[in-house]
């Protein structure tokens, strides 16, 4: 058995989840327990359903053909059955990506598409679409000795200011990426056995909460858009926010639209929202690392974590 | 619940030019072609799929994907007729991909759809224009018109906002989508919209159920002239170009025209497109410009 601990919940898994934040193993009984099991195809009685997923109060099934599907009960328990020939490596990937965001959503968190490192103590936030280069810029900054704080499912928990949860010290990249940052050493196994996305360790990890120092949404300087950094005004800040919404879908569906709004605001209130345009350009990367730093001066972060 | 109508073509044929007509056909002011909402997705665009799978897409492989693509269309047409107050208007969709099968042996873009709408253009022209968009040579162009593997975002060593799409040869991907029995094609040629837009247009949107009208036609025809194409594009640029922010390559809209390879292609070149696509390039109506069966010597 292994012991984690995810975006602030201790975890028991049956298997090895890569890149985590290895935990204890305490007295009392872990938050989450990962471990093989049937899993229906189809759930009786679903409220919400898709061509790989079906949703009652209780219970989420998730079916990747021909790789697993997932059963996830009350925010604490996930069964997976890897389809024949399946190695269980593979479900990992999964497992920390759409499983434990939908478990997160089950259990009320407010759950970011994003990937975060910290900068003076602060968690600083990449967000946008699969494919929007958010682990890519948490990469070369984690390349510069900013820690890695979650990569992907950015849990936020609201006290008194919006904190940010870690997720683990690994980071997912395609090999292209990998090159591009002459990141090969940092590199651990693949996600998949058949693709060439890869688990990597760029830098340290930042393992506590930290609070929101700021929040960039990803974009590409499509016409009207052009490179540099650019604030949203509060209104539009939390409207963005609640775009990013990790699978998105599910807030309406698990009726959470309100907290999200909520929670945006919250967020918005506590630190800027900025879009970040730039080209997905690898030969582009020190140019957007420097123009960071120079924003996090200006709006009074410090530049370098000591 | 009525499908998507396909717009389904090989790249730079002529799509996103329909899709502009489109786009003004409703309109009294010229659309901005950088907000273009003429078709209401992109089968080749990842987001819809991982939005309603809540799988990314990324981290399946590209066959894996294509199994899964059909059961979002799907889905994505429910959710429309589901939303739309009269459910009944046909979506146009861009489609590049060729008409194939899945891994599981179910076409990928057969199902739900009420049809398809094919824009072809002579692969001669088809040539230089991707070697305009994509910065290759023409030579390396024909070698992609003459690939019977061909693809767009066909690489596994990174992951690009659109899925691997099988294109075939241009001979392959044309014979796709006219042979397929599965749902009603229409083929618009591009040679024949810019010399008679108003009717191929028309005609066009008789097949999808669309019925449009004459004056509004030769409005949004007005309105989707290449001189103002191109003026908005030195203007503001534009989004759909590849590689956004890049400095270099040339304008989207180039040039607009027919029948420019007689001063672009070199004989050599005209006859390695010939000799690979001739048969199709006849059946299109497109006249070859040495005998067939004519060899590459001159």
């Amino acid at each position: 058995m292994y012991f984690y601990c995810i975006s602030g919940l201790s975890v028991e898994s049956e298997i090895a989840l890569p890149g985590r934040i290895a935990a204890d193993r305490s007295g009392g009984a872990a938050d989450v327990r990962i471990r093989s099991g049937r899993v229906p195809e189809f759930l009786e009685g679903a409220i919400a359903a898709a061509p790989t997923w079906q949703m009652t109060d209780r219970f989420f099934v998730l079916r990747i053909p021909g790789v697993a599907r997932f059963l996830l009960c009350d925010g604490d328990t996930i069964l997976f059955e890897p389809a024949p020939g399946t190695p269980v490596a593979d479900l990992a990937i999964f497992l920390l990506g759409t499983v434990f965001g939908v478990l997160l959503h089950q259990r009320k968190y407010v759950v970011l598409h994003a990937s975060a490192v910290c900068v003076a103590g602060r968690a600083v936030l990449f967000c946008g679409a699969s494919g929007a280069g958010k682990s890519t810029i948490a990469a070369a900054l984690g390349r510069c000795g900013y820690p890695l704080v979650t990569d992907d499912v950015c849990a936020v928990t609201l006290d008194r200011v919006p904190v940010i949860h870690p997720d683990g010290r690994q980071l997912k990249l395609w090999s292209e990426a990998i090159d591009a940052l002459d990141l090969a050493a940092a590199r651990h196994g693949p996600v998949r056995q058949c693709l060439e996305k890869y688990y990597v360790q760029p830098g340290f990890a930042h393992p506590a909460p930290a609070p929101v120092g700021a929040i960039y949404v990803l974009r590409e300087p499509r016409p009207p858009a052009t490179f540099g950094i650019e604030p949203l005004n509060p209104a539009d800040s939390a409207a963005i926010l609640h775009e990013q919404a990790y699978r998105r879908r599910l807030v309406a569906q698990m009726g959470q639209t309100a907290l999200y709004f909520r929670a945006a605001i919250a967020i918005a209130n506590a630190a800027g929202v900025f879009y970040l345009t730039r080209a997905m350009d690898f030969a582009d990367m020190d140019r957007v690392v420097a123009l960071l730093e120079d924003h996090w001066r200006a709006i009074g972060l410090e530049a370098r974590a000591a | 619940m009525i499908g998507p109508v396909w717009l389904a073509s090989y790249p730079k044929s002529g799509n996103t030019w329909f899709r502009i007509i489109l786009a003004n056909l409703s309109r009294d002011e010229p659309a901005d072609i950088n907000t273009l909402r003429s078709a209401d997705w992109t089968a080749g665009n990842r987001a819809p799929f991982d939005a309603m799978l809540l799988i990314p897409s990324a981290l399946l492989t590209h066959d894996e994907a294509d199994g899964l693509r059909p059961r979002v269309h799907e889905a994505l047409v429910r959710e429309a007729a589901d939303a739309a107050s009269d459910g009944m208007a046909p979506s146009f969709v861009k489609v590049h991909d060729a008409y194939t099968l899945t891994p599981n042996g179910e076409p990928l873009l057969g199902g739900i759809a009420a049809g398809a709408i094919l824009i072809v253009r002579d692969p001669r022209d088809v040539a230089p224009s991707i070697a305009s968009h994509s910065r290759t040579t023409i030579d390396q162009a024909i070698a992609i018109l003459n690939d019977r593997d061909g693809g767009i975002c066909t690489g596994t060593r990174g992951v690009s906002q659109q899925f691997r799409q099988r294109l075939l040869d241009w001979s392959g991907h044309a014979a796709s989508w006219i042979d397929q029995r599965d749902i009603p094609v229409h083929v618009a040629r591009y040679e024949d919209l810019l010399a008679d837009p108003v009717h191929v247009f028309m005609a066009a949107m008789a097949f999808a159920g669309r019925p449009a009208d004459l004056d509004q036609v030769r409005r949004a025809i007005g309105h989707s002239a290449f001189p103002a194409l191109q003026a908005q594009e030195r203007a503001s640029g534009f989004r759909e170009r590849p590689r956004p922010g890049d400095a270099l390559g040339g304008p989207f809209f180039r040039q607009g025209q027919a029948g420019a390879w007689r001063d672009t292609l070199t004989e050599t070149q005209v006859a390695a497109i010939e000799q690979a696509h001739g048969t199709m390039m006849r059946r299109l109506g497109y006249e070859l410009s040495r005998p067939a069966g004519g060899g590459m010597g001159g």
